[in-house]
């Protein structure tokens, strides 16, 4: 299965939670692979530890595979054994493959879409959708030629599932433009249906993350003033109303992903180890990735509204 | 010299002769040849691809070829798919590069303009071509993708599992052959035959490569199955799709050459081909028919009357 990973805007955590979710997908025994398709800023390599693709790579990228024709296969790196963090080396027992497929170092987001880059892009998701359980492609965010490249590659793979993902915050712009994102002039919706995609269809298989979410019962909260803790429960309920009218509301949402001050200083994995043995995160974060790393694949979760 | 991919077939369940045909017919008017005995086994026409380009060299000398690749495709059992390229490499008669109506006489031949040491090419041959290299892989896979990509197959494999590639070169000379596991899914082969090169040998590294693609395959779906490190049930519907899908496949020597029967023996002897793929099978059996004997034992079934 292909799923997707578009946000609205920047800075919403799309690639530290989508990460996760394929690193806890892994750990539930899946053979997993993650394309960097941020071309602008191929940092994936980063928030997996992998010192040497840290900002992409120098051999053939996901960029210059799909730019140049006649290059190689792109340069895949196995975490389990490339990564520089310590707790992530051994592949733990029952876990799957993690494959990270970085994009180049200084590549650039896509000038245009040509029908070459088109054919080469729906082979590589057609040779990997063959390998993997599950492959996880981190576009850049808002529109971009990349959203529809993807969008093209999925009508001439009819037979390959995919999902998208769309990641926002909890703020009343990132929810105005997360549904704009969709639904707006040239959202995902439009040009999906330019290129052939069924509409409908299509938008069933869009599902809505919240990010660095401040629940008002939340711990952190505690030593707030009771006028503070107030005004956020009304600001919340606000939101959850705005969200309900922006189509961007609970039905549609897969999963939300709790504010975790270690996400805020440090985009990185998050182990069980910095849960349970240095509790530099919390527990409800490493859940809440668990659990999107379940409900992805779970059809339920999944239905036509 | 050449390169096999192996890989599952992109289908939910075997695929009957009839349609191993439409997928195999690659080229109109050429027949799709098929063999049914000892297992049904079905081959498209051979496909001509025209390179010119560097060649294989292990002191990494330009060395400048021209001519044709040989490629196919073919469906073992309706289950296993296989994209196959190989080419003989043969000194030009003069050095100047001819009309393509000269090379395209000689199908499957590339001529070396130029001086070339035939072991320099050899050793050479396991390497990552460069980008202006002859890249029979890359011309395999897409024999495969032709393939995996069709719209008479289903997608929705019982499991999802690496293609191996398998690189081999050929010479004359003192018969020996030499098998090597590269990573996780690249193996080379080097071979020495008596007398002149023959097709056989392209049938031979491909029965080969079907039965490297099988062991490996099973190596996987065991590991996954986590014998003794998780619960019976869910070892059990790890291991099915081996038992539906694989272990019925094994089938060595079917279609080789009778003069080439002593390389594949000389592998099975050692590293022990049949040995190794006999132990994981019996393994299998062995672990489903623990699992069929502790479900009667909960179902009170294997009391007796």
């Amino acid at each position: 299965m292909l799923i997707f990973a578009i946000s609205d805007k920047g800075g919403t955590g799309r690639s530290v939670t989508s990460t996760n979710i394929v690193y806890r997908h892994a750990l539930q025994g899946n053979d997993v692979c993650y394309l960097d398709f941020d071309f602008g800023s191929p940092t994936a390599g980063a928030i997996f530890s992998v010192g040497s693709v840290a900002r992409g790579t120098t051999r053939t990228g996901l960029h210059d595979y799909l730019l140049s024709e006649g290059s190689p296969e792109p340069h895949r790196v196995d975490v389990w054994t490339e990564s520089d963090r310590e707790g992530l080396r051994t592949k733990p027992p029952g876990a799957g493959r993690l494959v990270l497929l970085p994009g180049n170092e200084g590549g650039g987001e896509l000038p245009a879409v040509d029908e070459e880059m088109l054919r080469r892009c729906v082979q590589l998701f057609s040779r990997l959708d063959e390998e993997f359980d599950l492959v996880m492609i981190d576009l850049s965010a808002g529109r971009s030629f990349t959203a529809e490249l993807v969008l093209q590659a999925t009508v001439r793979l009819p037979t390959v599932p995919f999902r998208w993902l769309v990641f926002h915050r909890w703020t009343r712009q990132h929810i105005i433009a997360a549904d704009g994102l969709v639904r707006g002039g040239d959202g995902l919706l439009d040009v999906g249906a330019r290129f052939g995609h069924d509409r409908d269809t299509l938008r069933d298989r869009i599902r809505f993350v919240r990010t660095a979410v401040l629940e008002p019962d939340a711990a952190e909260l505690v030593g707030l003033r009771d006028e503070q803790r107030a005004w956020l429960s009304a600001c919340d309920s606000e939101l959850r109303e705005l969200a309900g009218r922006h189509k961007v509301g609970r039905t549609v949402m897969l999963g939300k992903i709790p504010l975790d001050p270690i996400l805020q200083w440090r985009e990185q994995l998050i182990s069980d180890e910095d849960v349970l043995a240095s509790k530099i995160a919390n527990a409800e974060t490493a859940a809440a990735f668990d659990d999107l790393a379940k409900k992805i694949v779970d059809d339920n979760a999944w239905e036509g509204l | 010299m050449g390169e096999v991919h192996t890989g599952l077939l992109q289908n939910s369940g075997e695929v009957p002769e009839s349609t191993c045909h439409e997928l195999l017919n690659l080229l109109s008017g050429e027949r799709v040849r098929v063999s049914r005995r000892p297992i049904v086994h079905a081959v498209s026409p051979d496909l001509l691809t025209g390179v010119d380009c560097r060649l294989p060299s292990a002191s990494r000398s330009r060395i400048r070829g021209a001519g044709t690749v040989l490629s196919r495709s073919s469906i073992t059992g309706g289950r296993v798919v296989q994209g196959s390229s190989h080419t003989r490499i043969e000194r030009a008669g003069s050095d100047r590069r001819q009309p393509w109506s000269h090379y395209l006489a000689r199908p499957g031949v590339v001529e070396v303009l130029g001086k070339v040491k035939a072991r320099d090419l050899a050793d050479g041959f396991a390497e990552e071509p460069p980008p202006d290299g002859l890249d029979l892989g890359a011309i395999s896979a897409r024999f495969m993708d032709v393939v995996q990509t069709s719209s008479l197959l289903d997608r929705r494999t019982p499991f999802k599992i690496a293609r191996t590639k398998l690189r081999w070169v050929a010479e004359p000379g003192e018969p020996a052959i030499t098998f090597t596991l590269r990573s996780d899914q690249m193996r080379t082969i080097r071979l020495v035959h008596q007398g002149e090169f023959t097709p056989g040998v392209v049938d031979l590294c491909e029965d080969l490569a079907l039965h490297d693609w099988l062991l490996t395959s099973l190596l996987v779906i065991i590991e996954r199955a986590r014998i003794g490190g998780t619960s019976a049930t869910e070892t059990a519907v790890k291991l099915a799709p081996a038992v539906d899908h694989l272990l019925h496949l094994w089938m060595p020597m079917a279609r080789v050459d009778d003069a080439l029967i002593p390389f594949w023996e000389s592998l099975d002897r050692r590293p022990g081909f049949t040995r190794q793929w006999q132990s994981m099978v019996d393994r299998v059996r062995d672990q489903l028919a623990v699992r069929t004997l502790a479900f009667l034992r909960e179902t009170g079934g294997g009391k007796a009357q």
